[in-house]
């Protein structure tokens, strides 16, 4: 993409003079720029959608002042903290107090650089991208410890050192399910892992479902896995039911605590930037990335008309239990499904890979994120240390063999 | 054996938390938290049992004055069991004509001053029933919010500035003209005083006088018993205690003009016209989420404040 950009900015005959490298350099910035945009303004999004979905769970309304539905809060919100007091507090060590959000946030940014959009929407198409988002990743608590010994407070190096001990714990099982999926594509580059999914075929290889090529349909062991991955990831990026290194009722805001302010903002932002990270990851390594559910524009045909029927269901079934109609699942199916039929060019737009679907199934694993967040209660930190040694560890382990004798079976690979 | 199943109970119970989360997320919330402002429930209606007067079928709720009609008696203020009624009246003069009352009764008191401090209202409903013209009456407005916090009403040291929008002024009396009957009653009263005073001192002359004369016979008297017989006579008590330079008037118990508390509501003049609460009875909107008027807006004195704003904008843009 950058050198895309570079020589579309070459193409111009004004800007042909400045050469190859300045031209290069300066399309870096341009992306730079637009990843980091995409993240705030991704946060801004996420922050209102995450009110509106724990107030739903919780029957409330959300914020509803701001804005027609409160649409605007965040932005109110995020105006403010920037308006507000920077306080350092004076015991505290200066220059980590200042440096530890910017690691966080660094940390949680750089890694979108490896993020495949769509096949041609990438900053860096590496080779390692998958071992680089990993790896990038995990600084992030880096930043959490600086911060949390930066504070000078115990809530706050109690929470750094929780963090500490869970990423410890959960970066391995998490590893180990990823090394799965590497074993069945043989490659750590995320534009390959993501072309492996293309087309459709049978739910495990042999059951006559058909299903996107996925790899969480790849083999009951690779299912497993994206649940496995799902968890271990919803801890490294602290979030509920993982959230002990900021957990509220223990450690008032754990490594959070002493800032305020645009510092804070920017804790904010990495967090809701690592949630996306995380939703991708999965999108991109369990649900096919960027590729289209539906093979060709007559599977999209069937597979509206599928998830219509499904709607139907949900309608009569929502019907049943609280006596209400609720329309707009429905509603906006059937509008769809009719459109595929009606309309072919639209129907092999939806069949055909691009952004679109990867940002809706990034945004349904947002969606479960915060499903999590709002249904469980937290951990404690002993049995955040059970479920990660006990549990999901010795489960990832065994999904990595059984995926290898999985593929010896079907085929996949011969020795 | 026991690790496996704590595995499936977390697997099980996780999965009905995520179902019953899930219910209430496509439960529909329509009344299920009352956007405020925007929309208010009915308010309940019930007669609170006073009369047949239609506006008396309501909760007992914010007070208001049909300040026409009120002919300051003073029965309301009497009948407030926390005194949180305060009325100042001024007789009006024998050939002035105030007005008449719906009940063509005769005003006779200009009422300069009619406040009702809502803060300490109780909703009792003991004020209304002694009022001979049925001038003061409970309404059905029960929101008291307000976003200005301007003095709406005269707040004596004792009062709290945060409770200021809960002092209600009914009265129409300008502070000018309130001031200025102040200022005429404490003429009129001074003016009385010093007649009273004249009046008094004359009196306790002629009685000094009298005295003097009785002390003169009680001398005599005494004089013609000492030489008559030896028996002592009582001292007269009035001798010491009468005053004899009582003639001027004394400076204490007379307000002049100089002590009259007439620069204080000077200060008053200064409050502009806007700020006094005329209260009027809002109209209460039931549960609808189109209504946006506040309804505690439509209770701001409207009259005297918009036409100001409005030209005040004019001229700036001009
Ligand atoms: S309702 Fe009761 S407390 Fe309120 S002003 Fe009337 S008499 Fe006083
Ligand atoms: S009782 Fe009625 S007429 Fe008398 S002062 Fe009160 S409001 Fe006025």
């Amino acid at each position: 993409m950058i050198q895309l950009l570079a020589n579309w900015i070459l193409s111009f005959d004004i800007l042909s003079g400045m050469g190859i490298s300045v031209a290069w350099g300066l399309s870096l910035f341009i992306v730079a720029a637009l990843i980091f945009v995409f993240v705030a303004a991704n946060a801004i999004v996420l922050v209102y959608i995450e009110r509106k979905v724990s107030a739903f769970m919780q029957v409330r309304l959300g914020p509803m002042r701001v804005g027609k539905f409160g649409t605007l809060q965040t932005v109110a919100d995020a105006l403010k903290l920037l308006q507000k007091e920077d306080i350092i507090p004076r015991s505290a060590d200066k220059v980590l107090f200042i440096i530890g959000p910017w690691v966080i946030l660094v940390a949680s940014v750089v890694t979108f650089a490896a993020i495949p959009f769509s096949d041609t929407l990438l900053a860096a198409n590496m080779n390692i991208g998958l071992f680089y988002i990993v790896s990038i990743s995990s600084i992030v608590v880096l930043g959490i410890v600086m911060a949390g010994w930066a504070s000078n407070n115990k809530w706050s190096l109690y929470g750094a050192m929780r963090s500490a001990a869970q990423i410890i714990s959960y970066e391995i099982p998490v590893g180990i399910t990823l090394i799965a999926v590497v074993a069945v594509v043989g490659s750590l580059n995320l534009q390959t892992i993501i072309q492996e999914q293309a087309g459709t075929g049978n739910l495990f290889h042999w059951i006559p479902i058909p299903l996107p090529n996925w790899f969480i349909f790849h083999s009951p062991f690779l299912f497993v896995a994206a649940f496995v991955y799902l968890i271990g990831a919803t801890a490294e990026i602290n979030r509920t039911p993982f959230d002990i290194p900021e957990s509220e009722s223990e450690l008032v805001a754990g490594f959070m605590t002493e800032f305020s302010g645009l510092r804070w903002a920017l804790f904010f932002l990495s967090e809701y930037a690592n949630a996306t990270l995380v939703a991708f990851l999965v999108s991109i390594v369990f649900l096919g990335g960027w590729q289209s559910p539906f093979a060709d524009y007559e599977g999209t045909q069937i597979g509206f008309s599928i998830i219509t029927l499904v709607a139907i269901m949900w309608t009569l079934f929502v019907r049943a239990k609280t006596g209400r109609l609720s329309v707009y699942p429905l509603g906006l199916s059937l509008v769809i499904t009719i459109a595929a039929w009606l309309f072919p060019g639209f129907a092999i737009w939806m069949a055909s890979p691009g952004i679109f679907w990867m940002l809706m199934k990034a945004g349904g694993i947002i969606f479960m994120l915060m499903w999590f967040r709002w249904t469980f209660p937290r951990l404690r930190v002993d049995q955040l240390m059970y479920v990660s040694w006990k549990v999901i560890l010795p489960l990832s382990l065994i999904n990595l063999m059984g995926v290898a004798i999985w593929m010896w079976l079907t085929g996949e690979i011969q020795f | 054996m026991s690790y496996f199943s704590n595995i499936s109970s977390a697997i099980t119970t996780l999965v009905d938390g995520m179902k019953v989360t899930m219910g209430y997320f496509v439960r529909p919330r329509e009344h299920v938290t009352l956007q405020y402002p925007d929309e208010v429930w009915p308010i309940p209606t019930r007669n609170i049992g006073v009369g047949e007067i239609e506006s008396y079928n309501t909760i007992r709720s914010k007070l208001v004055v049909d300040f026409e009609d009120c002919i300051g008696c003073k029965a309301c203020e009497r009948a407030c069991p926390v005194d949180c009624i305060h009325i100042e009246t001024f007789k009006a003069g024998p050939d002035e004509d105030i007005g008449t009352t719906k009940n063509d009764t005769k005003i006779k008191l200009r009422v300069t001053s009619f406040i009702i401090d809502m803060s300490e209202c109780m909703f009792c409903d003991l004020c209304t029933p002694p009022c001979p013209e049925d001038c003061i009456r409970m309404t059905p407005d029960y929101q008291f919010i307000s976003n200005d916090n301007v003095k709406l009403a005269v707040t004596p040291e004792e009062r709290w500035r945060d409770r200021d929008h809960l002092i209600y002024e009914f009265s129409k009396v300008s502070p000018i003209e309130r001031a200025q009957r102040q200022a005429d009653a404490e003429k009129v009263a001074a003016a009385k005083a010093a007649a009273m005073e004249a009046k008094k001192a004359a009196a306790e002359k002629a009685a000094a006088a009298k005295a003097e004369q009785e002390a003169r016979e009680a001398e005599k008297a005494r004089a013609e018993a000492a030489t008559a017989t030896d028996s002592e006579a009582p001292p007269s008590p009035f001798i010491s205690e009468t005053p004899v330079d009582s003639a001027e008037p004394t400076p204490i118990n007379i307000p002049t003009m100089e002590s009259a508390p007439e620069p204080e509501p000077m200060d008053r003049i200064e409050v502009p016209m806007e700020t006094i609460k005329t209260p009027e009875i809002p109209e209460v909107k039931p549960v609808s989420t189109e209504t946006t008027a506040e309804p505690e807006t439509s209770s701001e004195p409207d009259s005297s404040s918009e036409p100001e704003n409005s030209s005040k904008g004019e001229t700036e843009n001009g």
